[in-house]
């Protein structure tokens, strides 16, 4: 019967669509393990710590652009934490004010904005005033980035407290800055953090705003936020594109390490919830 | 005597700094514009010619026509692969994945739409590029080679094909997540009403899927806005070659990897900057148009939904 044969083909085709999603993320941990994880096994520790070999010869270290990931992931919360929070709460507090309304759709909006206008816009208004890439200027751009996410796990996480909260706080006298950041605050820590770390998470594998703002450095330590810094992604980026052999393994090297740092901030987070936003 | 709320006042420079980094930034893209509009008016969108010469800016002239041509291909290709996988895979998540391995297959799509772009590029680059020359570019054009669309001999297999293909894949878990939460929503007694009426399971999930068609539509939709901004992956695969080629096997820039390749070494050019921003105010505009687009249907098709 061609309406038995059609639903035999139906339920045999979206299991085999549903493999064919998630197939590439295997393909893709499988390439870049095999790929990566001699070199990580044959640089060593030097691998970590070092800096960059010169063309063609040996593997040298990535050392920089693994301290500068974490400078600028850094820097960019130190930069667009406070005010992503405040905004959130801003906008859960006052979600009739125009402010509060308008705060939604345009955090909506950024968040699925191309990041490498972002890197574009601070290239102008920062790196050609001061007349160099600095780790500064990335810090910003990344935080730029940053901020939608953060600001949108906060105002939800602070409206999903039931109202009554609200009302046993003011009951007791307390004022409204107190109600807000004593009580609901703590209530709402875990749908906090969970934007902080997710924003985190997201920044610190981003290339594209780092292009025209960070500058790259990979061959010395970090020697000042007004100064160049390196970061994993966009190594491996410049590293794709030059001819050398041993490049190409460094960035299957960096690949790795920063699939792991993504990871290991990123599973614990996802598997503690329910669902996130991405 | 009206109170002041001093707490509002304290958290509105917050809100009011998100607010002018936004506004700031549509003035800067605006502004970087202005001089290559007024030397070329609407030639920099609607010619393919990049002439940059040195010392000499009344000799350059920009057109950066065959990036939008292939930031659009790309997408495209990019939506057509990601409008079944991503349908497939919320149904089946949805309706008909054993409980057991409903939220690891959940959970890895949240990996993938996570994952950090370079290292879909650095995948493209060295794996897919190879394995996509090898056993699809090669096979079609020799064979086929004479349909426009297999024409282009694969060289290198840094092409149209290969950045859609990647964005497809980079894609798709963000327009199933959007599809998968419409579907969710939709109510058991639809369910209910067309098995009763003795609808097999794909007549059900057809007639479920009608139901949830501005869901799709606007889960497409950002799934393009993603896809057509994303710069590193795509400039990794795309070959990076001013070319409007119909053929999927040709070479071609985007938008977003024009700007990565170029913007570089534009400073000592009299009008490249300028270009360059022209070309990244255009992403801005389609950027905002697909995401205030499906942002509406989405709002509209929810609050339609919530009724039943």
């Amino acid at each position: 019967m061609p309406r038995d044969f059609k639903e035999k083909f139906f339920l045999f085709g979206i299991a085999i669509i549903a493999v064919l999603t998630i197939l590439p993320l295997f393909h893709i941990i499988y390439s870049v393990v095999v790929e990566g994880l001699p070199v990580l096994l044959k640089g060593g520790f030097k691998f970590l710590f070092g800096t960059l070999a010169p063309p063609g010869d040996g593997l040298g270290g990535i050392g920089p652009a693994i301290l500068g990931t974490f400078i600028l992931t850094f820097l960019a919360s130190l930069i667009g934490l406070p005010i992503a929070v405040m905004t959130g709460v801003y906008a859960a507090e006052y979600p009739e004010s125009i402010f509060g309304r308008l705060a939604r759709v345009l955090l909506t909006i950024m968040m699925e904005f191309p990041t490498i206008l972002v890197g574009l816009f601070v290239m102008q208004i920062l790196v050609i005033p001061m007349g160099r890439y600095s780790a500064i200027a990335g810090a910003l751009a990344l935080a730029i980035v940053m901020m939608p996410y953060v600001t949108v796990y906060t105002e939800e996480a602070l409206k999903s407290i039931p109202f009554m909260y609200r009302e046993a706080a003011f009951g007791l006298g307390l004022t409204r800055f107190k109600v807000v950041f004593r009580v609901l605050a703590r209530m709402a820590k875990k749908g906090i953090v969970t934007g902080m770390l997710i924003g985190m998470a997201k920044v610190a594998g981003e290339t594209a705003p780092l292009l025209f703002t960070a500058g790259g450095a990979n061959r010395i330590y970090f020697a000042g936020v007004d100064r160049p810094v390196g970061a994993i992604s966009l190594l491996i980026y410049n590293l794709v594109q030059q001819p050398y052999e041993n490049y190409h393994e460094i960035a299957w090297g960096a690949s790795l390490v920063l699939m792991l740092i993504f990871l290991a901030i990123f599973l614990p987070l996802r598997l503690s919830l329910k669902e996130v936003k991405l | 005597m009206q109170k002041v709320d001093t707490f509002r006042i304290s958290l509105l420079p917050f809100c009011i700094l998100i607010f002018s980094i936004f506004a700031l930034m549509i003035v800067t893209y605006l502004a970087v514009s202005v001089p290559i509009f007024q030397k070329e008016g609407p030639q920099i969108y609607t010619t393919n010619i990049w002439k940059a010469a040195e010392n000499n800016p009344d000799e350059e002239f920009y057109g950066v026509l065959a990036a939008i041509y292939g930031s659009v291909y790309t997408s495209v290709l990019a939506v057509l692969i990601a409008l079944p996988l991503s349908i497939g895979f919320a149904v089946f998540v949805i309706d008909y994945a054993p409980q057991k391995i409903k939220e690891p297959l959940i959970v890895t799509t949240d990996i993938m739409a996570g994952l950090p772009t370079i290292i879909y590029g650095i995948w493209g680059a060295f794996v897919l590029v190879p394995m996509l020359r090898d056993y699809v570019m090669y096979p079609l054009h020799k064979h086929l080679g004479f349909i426009p669309l297999f024409s282009f001999e694969p060289a290198g297999g840094y092409s149209f094909l290969a950045a859609g293909v990647l964005l497809g894949v980079m894609v798709t878990p963000f327009a199933s997540s959007i599809i998968r939460e419409a579907y969710r929503m939709v109510p058991f007694t639809y369910r209910e009403a067309a098995f009763s009426l003795g609808a097999t399971r794909y007549e059900a999930t057809k007639i479920l899927l009608s139901y949830i068609k501005p869901a799709i539509i606007a889960g497409i939709l950002l799934a393009f806005g993603r896809a057509i901004g994303e710069t590193v992956a795509v400039s990794l695969v795309v070959g990076n070659a001013f070319n409007i080629h119909p053929s999927l096997f040709a070479p071609g820039y985007t938008i977003s990897s024009l700007i990565a390749n170029q913007f570089g070494n534009a400073f000592i050019y009299g009008y490249m900057v300028s270009a360059l921003f022209a070309a990244g105010f255009f992403l801005f505009i389609i950027g905002l148009a697909v995401n205030i687009g499906s942002l509406i249907i989405l709002k509209r098709w929810y609050s339609h939904a919530q009724r039943f």
